[in-house]
C-alpha cells in the first residue's frame, strides 16, 4: 500500500519511498519518491521534493524535481524552483520560482 | 501574498489515518493526531494520539507513544500507550513497555520490561515479594 500522511500528522525528517506518497499533513525536511507525490489541499510541505509526478494542491516551499511532470493545481501554492520536462499551472494556482524544462 | 484562510479546517477529531507503505522509509520525527500504520521503516521517535500499528515487515527504531499500540514487526525503543499494547507472535521487540495493559503473544521475541497497571488475583496478593 502506498504511503499516506494524514492531515493530523507531522513528519520532521527525510522520507524516501519507491511507491506513491499522498500528503495531507505537514512535512519538513526532504521527500524522495519514485512514484506519484500528491500534495492535498491543506497540506504543508517545507522540503525539497523529488518524484516521478508531483501534484500540488496544497502549499509547497522548496525546490521540486520530477522525472515525468509537475502539476500545480488550482488553490495550490509553490515557492521554489521546478525541474521537470512538463509543467502545468492551473488558473488560481500561486507560483514563485524558476522553471527548468531541461531543453 | 497569502490572503484568506491559510489555516483551513484543522480539527484534530477529524484527523485522517496515515500509512507508511512497505517501500517507504522515514528518518526523523513523526508526531500528530490520528492513527498510523507502519509497513515500512521509521528511524526516529513516533508520537500519535490514535492507534500505532507496526505491521509484520515494518520496523521502528525509536521511542513510541500512542493511544494504543500493536506490534507485529520490529520495535527497537521504549513504548508507552494510554491504552493497550499488543505484541503479536511475529514481533521482535527490544525496549520497555508501559501501557494500560500489555498483551504478549506466544512466539514473540521480547527483550525489555513490561509495566502495566493491573490487579493481582487474590491468591497472589498475600505472597511477600509479589507486587
Amino acid at each position: 500500500m502506498a504511503t499516506i500522511i494524514g492531515n493530523g500528522l507531522t513528519i520532521e525528517g527525510e522520507i524516501t519511498s519507491d511507491e506513491d506518497v499522498e500528503v495531507a499533513g505537514t512535512l519538513r525536511g526532504k521527500l524522495s519518491a519514485e512514484g506519484v507525490v500528491t500534495v492535498d489541499t491543506g497540506a504543508v510541505i517545507e522540503a525539497d521534493v523529488s518524484a516521478s509526478t508531483l501534484q500540488v494542491g496544497g502549499t509547497v516551499t522548496g525546490n521540486v524535481s520530477a522525472s515525468d511532470r509537475v502539476d500545480l493545481l488550482a488553490g495550490g501554492r509553490l515557492v521554489g524552483d521546478v525541474k521537470a520536462a512538463r509543467l502545468t499551472i492551473a488558473d488560481g494556482a500561486q507560483f514563485k520560482g524558476n522553471v527548468d524544462m531541461d531543453v | 501574498m497569502a490572503r484568506g484562510s491559510t489555516a483551513a479546517r484543522q480539527s484534530p477529531s477529524e484527523a485522517t489515518d496515515s500509512v507508511l507503505g512497505r517501500g517507504a522509509r522515514v528518518r526523523g520525527r513523526v508526531h500528530g493526531d490520528g492513527s498510523l500504520r507502519v509497513e515500512g521503516s521509521i528511524e526516529g521517535d513516533v508520537q500519535v494520539s490514535g492507534e500505532l500499528e507496526i505491521d509484520d515487515g515494518g520496523s521502528v527504531a525509536g521511542d513510541v507513544d500512542a493511544g494504543a499500540l500493536t506490534i507485529g514487526g520490529q520495535l527497537t525503543g521504549n513504548a508507552s500507550a494510554r491504552g493497550p499494547i499488543t505484541i503479536r507472535s511475529t514481533a521482535r521487540v527490544s525496549g520497555d513497555m508501559l501501557g494500560a495493559e500489555v498483551v504478549l503473544e506466544e512466539g514473540a521475541a521480547f527483550d525489555g520490561r513490561i509495566e502495566a497497571e493491573f490487579e493481582l488475583p487474590p491468591e497472589l496478593t498475600g505472597r511477600p515479594g509479589s507486587r
